[in-house]
């Protein structure tokens, strides 16, 4: 119950801040949230598929290369409408992501890393390669959401999307799916012996999270004015996996400050481009070493010290019965 | 050999019969009717035209040496593997051939020789996952959790990851946990008392016996104890080398010549 309290509060908290923040920044900062918030939504929903569920997924970055051109070709090569090009890019994503889920069903660890991976690489080669109708490496230009390049709107636009993104998670996790879902990754043949649909169950998060993937990507491409293959790069999928781990994987606040925390630490060293990588390395080692709950275990930590004077260690039945 | 020998003058001395009469005799239709079964991995036949029958309300214990395709059994009927030939029915409808998910959705639940809790989820939280795959209200999942585990003296432990749990009390979990179920029907049970303190096994027995007179849930239990089965089971089944050799009460069983054979390692 502490546990959700905490992650409550923290989020709310939070929440606050992002609302009123932009307020007090420069044009530059706002422009770096929107980003972060983008990756917030890629690692909340990594979260959902690679923590919760236990599909380590490696194309979760795909489906918002795929988000982002669907919209994009819809609209300069039919001239379809923009909200048009975004729903579009939904329905096509939720359709790849079913036959993608439904291949992967069986796999698990290395296996599902390497099929999704083999996908994710496809994808992008087929973009780099189909220049004439891709853009290949140059990209599209796509219309702008808003139709401005100031920051601002799109700071709220995401700032909304991710808060409705957390709280779908949250409220998956709370309620009979969320069960399932975890017992799915903690035991998948118990889970089935006990009635569990786990063919249904995995489909279903895979698809949550590739669909509000792709959204986040259609309308990071909204916002840039340009899609390109960048976003599809491997490096993205692993710094959504270094966001999600450095927060605290499997619980609801962890991605969130995990994203936030690297993106602004990514920043601050933005002059020092060579050590930017060895200091992120070196925080992931450590915190792998001394918290893998992630900075949220460490966060938790500290709030139990100050509340009750003590490590918030838990500790085991055996020793509570002595 | 002097471990199985053990075995056999252990429930040869302990033969006593013990049936309910009204079940043995049912002539109604069986909750389970196997027919001839069979079982191959690739050129190893682990079962052989198996054709097997239990009454609904009845326990039944399923006895053999070790590798003779009772575990496989349990794996058939809950369509963990699928079947090379012969034919289940659960309550008259074919249940081979159908996905672990649904067979478990028609009422059969089984455990697993070595528990398979859910590790990083609580006790409650583990009881809570059958139940709600029936669409029974989250309330009404964890009031009866609540119960069972009260009823199992794991209450004390309820909101623990099921991690911290020992070998015994995880197996305590597993077995409660399938009770969960409200149409549970028949439960198939592997191993149930191995490795399991006395105390635990007390508590697991209390539950068998609670379940099959209150709600008539037919039992199929696997177990290498062979005390607990005499006192437990209306009837045994007794496979050996894949096939199905004797069958009856346990002084029935235990005087049958093909059972002396094989505990007693007639190669």
């Amino acid at each position: 119950m502490l546990k959700y309290r905490f992650n409550s509060v923290g989020l709310l908290l939070l929440l606050l801040i992002a609302i009123v923040l932009p307020f007090y920044l420069a044009d530059y900062w706002i422009h770096s949230l929107t980003v972060a918030l983008y990756y917030v939504i890629m690692a909340v929903t990594w979260n959902l598929l690679g923590g919760y569920t236990g599909q380590f997924s490696l194309s979760h970055h795909t489906f918002a290369v795929i988000g982002s051109y669907t919209s994009a070709l819809l609209i300069i090569r039919i001239g379809t409408p923009l909200w048009m090009g975004i729903v579009s890019s939904c329905i096509f994503n939720a359709f790849i992501s079913l036959l993608l889920g439904i291949l992967c069903l069986r796999m698990r660890g290395i296996y599902l890393a390497l099929t999704t991976w083999a996908f994710a690489e496809i994808v992008k080669s087929y973009i780099r390669m189909d220049f004439q109708f891709t853009g290949g490496d140059r990209g599209l230009n796509t219309p702008l959401f808003f139709k401005t390049i100031d920051p601002l709107p799109y700071y709220y636009l995401f700032l909304a999307f991710a808060v409705i993104t957390i709280l779908i998670i949250a409220i998956i996790m709370r309620s009979r799916i969320g069960y399932y879902i975890r017992a799915i990754r903690n035991d998948e043949l118990a889970a089935q012996a006990m009635g569990v649909n786990t063919v249904r169950w995995k489909v279903f998060s895979f698809m949550v999270a590739s669909v509000l993937a792709s959204m986040a990507g259609t309308l990071y491409g909204h916002f840039i004015g340009l899609v390109s293959p960048v976003l599809g790069e491997f490096s993205e999928m692993a710094f959504i996996i270094i966001f999600v781990v450095i927060g605290g994987m499997r619980s609801q606040a962890g991605p969130v400050v995990g994203t936030i925390s690297v993106r602004f630490l990514a920043e601050v060293l933005r002059k020092w481009p060579e050590v930017r990588m060895v200091i992120f390395a070196s925080v992931v080692i450590l915190i792998m070493r001394f918290f893998n709950g992630g900075l949220i275990e460490f966060l938790r930590k500290v709030y139990q010290r100050i509340r009750h004077g003590k490590d918030g260690e838990s500790v085991s039945v055996f020793q509570k019965m002595e | 050999m002097g471990k199985t020998e053990n075995l056999f003058l252990f429930f040869k001395k302990w033969s006593r019969g013990k049936g309910i009469e009204e079940i043995m005799n049912s002539q109604s239709r069986p909750l389970l009717d196997i027919k001839n079964l069979v079982k191959d991995f690739g050129g190893l036949r682990a079962l052989s035209n198996v054709s097997l029958n239990i009454q609904k309300g009845e326990i039944r214990g399923l006895i053999g040496p070790n590798g003779s395709g009772k575990t496989t059994m349990i794996n058939l009927i809950t369509g963990i593997y699928n079947i090379s030939g012969g034919a289940i029915y659960f309550s008259q409808d074919r249940i081979d051939g159908l996905q672990p998910n649904v067979i478990a959705g028609r009422g059969v639940i089984r455990t697993f020789q070595i528990p398979r809790v859910f590790k990083d989820m609580t006790v409650l939280e583990n009881m809570m996952v059958p139940a709600l795959c029936q669409q029974q209200s989250m309330a009404e999942a964890k009031a009866r959790a609540e119960e069972l585990l009260e009823f199992s003296l794991l209450t004390r432990m309820k909101d623990e990851p099921a991690k911290n749990l020992s070998g015994g009390q995880n197996m305590l979990l597993q077995i409660v946990r399938g009770f969960m179920k409200k149409d549970l029907r028949l439960y198939l049970m592997d191993e149930p008392f191995s490795g399991v303190h006395e105390s635990i096994k007390g508590i697991i027995i209390k539950n068998i016996k609670a379940m099959n007179q209150e709600k008539m849930i037919t039992f199929l239990i696997v177990s290498h104890e062979m005390t607990t089965v005499r006192n437990l089971c209306h009837r045994i089944s007794v496979l050996h080398k894949g096939e199905l050799i004797s069958q009856g009460t346990m002084e029935e069983v235990a005087n049958d010549p093909l059972v002396i054979d094989a505990y007693l390692g007639g190669e």
